[in-house]
């Protein structure tokens, strides 16, 4: 499978039958990915600025700052979380949640309403990001592999989520943003608990 | 048998044994918290009755198989020869292992892992190593993995029972099997695929606590209000805002489809006129509009992705069977105070693919906006059953006493949305089914 280095997303963020096409494939290269190309390997600076965003999104999450957070995403952004382990389909194959820009918007507002069941309590969290790798895509663009791991504690119940998180960046005049945030359990299509604070 | 704290009224077993845990209005806590009755719904319930254990489209092709469970019974759904589907109890004739522990695959052979001994996809023997040491009168053919009594379709539909005597298929569904019916054709009656993956939530709760919400029509509006108010301002009067102020009056109802199957119809509300319009935005929403009214021209278009909206039935199949929106939930109790909730997702055969994809976007909505903040109640009410033994009992009096039900021209009692006649019926369902596989186990004893 090509990895498509173009654009991934529509510009105006809706979804189409070719957006998931480029989605797809675009994990799928990131399935069978062997060593970095070393054509694709980013110069110092962009990768460091990509680090900052990353543990900057990181941070915002488990201080609740989810306004902040959702500012770091593009406007043609994807929050995506799969509810399988082999790279299937989005088209055809059910996800814990494919949210566009706007389902992303209105997660945030229920959980900020006061008012979401789930969350009163609210989830305490720590986010770990490791094993960061990192591809350039295209002359703007940056896709970010990396391990991750939560340390949850709702109602005193001590929890775990673990995975890799496949990362679309671009460069923006505003920095370096969000376009993709793929959160890749490693048990998605294994029984989940309460998963509905900030992945 | 468990009646902790306060005694429940009339126990006593010449009634039936399971008579003492309900008083009108009332069910006892103990059906929910206590192991033993647990124990005893695995054998007498989930051992007796027909349980729901997987759809034909799981398995479409020779030698396929899905694992499922029986109660806490490990069984495995397999396509064998001749199209036929077998029901085998996943436990090793010799030594107890369970067989087969993969969710599904493709096998023309279960082979144990621990002293190899092998069953074909109907459970038949097949082989055992080194059986001479089993002496010259070894029969092979009584080492058979045990199979389910009765196994039938209902349109895809694919059901077991342990109990040889149990009644046809049909009967036990009553009126869900309309319904059912109203469900598997609704979209151009194009065939319903459960292959497009499922989420499995795993709940700190009782599965009746589970089972009591899918035929609860009073508690949308409160436990749901974080979606609904998030919906609302953005979309305005969009599906489900229909639950609001009195909402009894709505065109909304609760039915009793006899055995314990109940249903909320929320279609008078919802595809009064097209779904599709009154469904509030799905990602990808517009570009699917788009290629379709283009292509096939608005009024088909329109046709075509009602079917990508919820079927609004939540059509409720005692015991483990719950069709909500577009998923077949299936519900598999682990212990007393745990329980797995399947959500498979669905797809239709020739479909356009924009359909199944909104499709895919429409299954993740209420899992992630609603069906999360249900969980919350589920293990709110678990705990608060288990830690409080002064109060043992359970309100399900909505309804009862208010002549709001009547017997429709079909035959199916009608309620308002928010009565607990749900509860009612399912658990009168229960306590017969349980009184009866008690007694019979008796009788086998
Ligand atoms: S337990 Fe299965 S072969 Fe021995
Ligand atoms: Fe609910």
């Amino acid at each position: 499978m090509r990895v498509p280095h173009g654009r991934v997303t529509m510009p105006d963020g809706t979804f189409d039958m070719p957006f998931y096409r480029r989605m797809h494939a675009l994990v799928q290269g990131w399935q069978t990915l062997d060593e970095i190309p070393a054509d694709r390997l980013p110069n110092a600076d962009d990768r460091a600025a990509c680090e900052r965003l990353l543990h900057l999104e990181a941070r915002l999450i488990d201080g609740l700052r989810l306004e902040a957070w959702l500012a770091l995403f593009t406007e043609d952004c994807a929050y995506w979380i799969p509810a399988d382990v082999a790279a299937a389909d989005p088209a055809r194959f059910v996800s814990w949640e494919f949210n566009d820009r706007r389902r992303l918007e209105e997660r945030v507002e229920r959980l900020e309403g006061g008012r979401a069941f789930s969350q009163i309590p609210i989830t305490r969290t720590t986010h770990i990001y490791s094993n960061i790798e990192m591809l350039t895509h295209g002359q703007d663009g940056m896709e970010v592999l990396c391990n991750f791991l939560i340390q949850a504690n709702l109602l005193g119940r001590v929890s775990q989520r673990a995975g890799w998180n496949g990362f679309l960046l671009r460069r923006t005049e505003a920095g370096w943003r969000i376009v993709l945030k793929r959160v890749g359990l490693f048990d998605a299509d294994l029984s989940q608990h309460n998963n509905s604070f900030t992945l | 048998m468990t009646l902790s704290a306060t005694q429940a009224d009339g126990a006593d077993t010449a009634r039936g044994r399971y008579d003492g845990y309900f008083r009108p209005g009332y069910a006892h806590r103990d059906i929910y918290t206590a192991q033993d009755v647990f124990d005893q719904e695995m054998l007498h319930l989930f051992g007796t009755t027909w349980v729901y254990v997987g759809h034909e489209s799981e398995v479409p092709a020779l030698n396929d198989f899905v694992t499922r469970t029986i109660g806490r019974r490990p069984v495995i759904l397999s396509r064998g020869k001749n199209n036929g589907l077998h029901v085998l109890i996943n436990r090793c004739t010799h030594r107890g292992a369970v067989v087969c522990r993969q969710a599904q695959g493709n096998a023309a052979r279960f082979v144990c892992g621990y002293h190899a001994w092998t069953f074909g996809t109907d459970g038949k023997c097949l082989g055992v190593p080194l059986s001479h040491a089993y002496g010259p009168d070894f029969d092979m053919e009584a080492q058979n993995l045990h199979r389910a009594a009765r196994v039938e379709s209902y349109r895809g539909f694919v059901f077991a029972s342990l109990n040889g005597e149990v009644m046809p298929l049909v009967d036990h569904l009553a009126h869900a099997r309309r319904y059912l019916d109203e469900w598997i054709d609704r979209g151009d009656c194009l065939p319903v695929v459960v292959r497009a993956g499922s989420m499995r939530f795993e709940t700190h709760a009782n599965w009746k606590v589970i089972y009591d919400n899918a035929g609860d029509g009073y508690h949308p509006p409160f436990s749901h209000i974080s979606m609904l108010r998030v919906f609302a301002r953005r979309y305005g009067d969009v599906d489900m805002q229909y639950y609001s102020g009195n909402f009894d009056e709505a065109p909304l109802i609760s039915r009793d489809l006899g055995n314990g199957h109940t249903l909320l119809d929320q279609r008078p509300s919802m595809h009064a006129q097209s779904a599709w319009e009154r469904q509030h935005v799905m990602p990808g929403r517009e570009k699917m509009w788009e290629a379709l009214s283009e292509k096939y021209g608005e009024g088909p278009a329109r046709e075509m992705l009602d079917a990508s909206t919820g079927s609004g039935l939540n059509l409720n199949i005692f015991p483990n069977l719950l069709i909500i929106g577009n998923q077949i939930q299936l519900l598999e109790p682990l212990a007393v105070n745990r329980t797995v909730v399947h959500w498979f997702s669905t797809t239709l055969d020739g479909a356009p693919d924009e359909v199944n994809a909104l499709r895919m976007r429409m299954q993740e909505d209420f899992p992630s906006f609603g069906e999360v903040d249900d969980t919350a109640q589920f293990e709110a009410c678990q705990t608060g059953m288990e830690c409080v033994p002064e109060m043992p009992w359970i309100d399900i009096r909505r309804h009862m006493n208010t002549d709001a039900g009547h017997r429709g021209e079909d035959g199916i009692w009608t309620e308002p949305i928010s009565s607990d006649q749900h509860m009612r019926c399912y658990l009168d369902a229960w306590r017969r089914i349980m009184n009866a596989g008690a007694a019979r186990a008796c009788d086998d004893a």
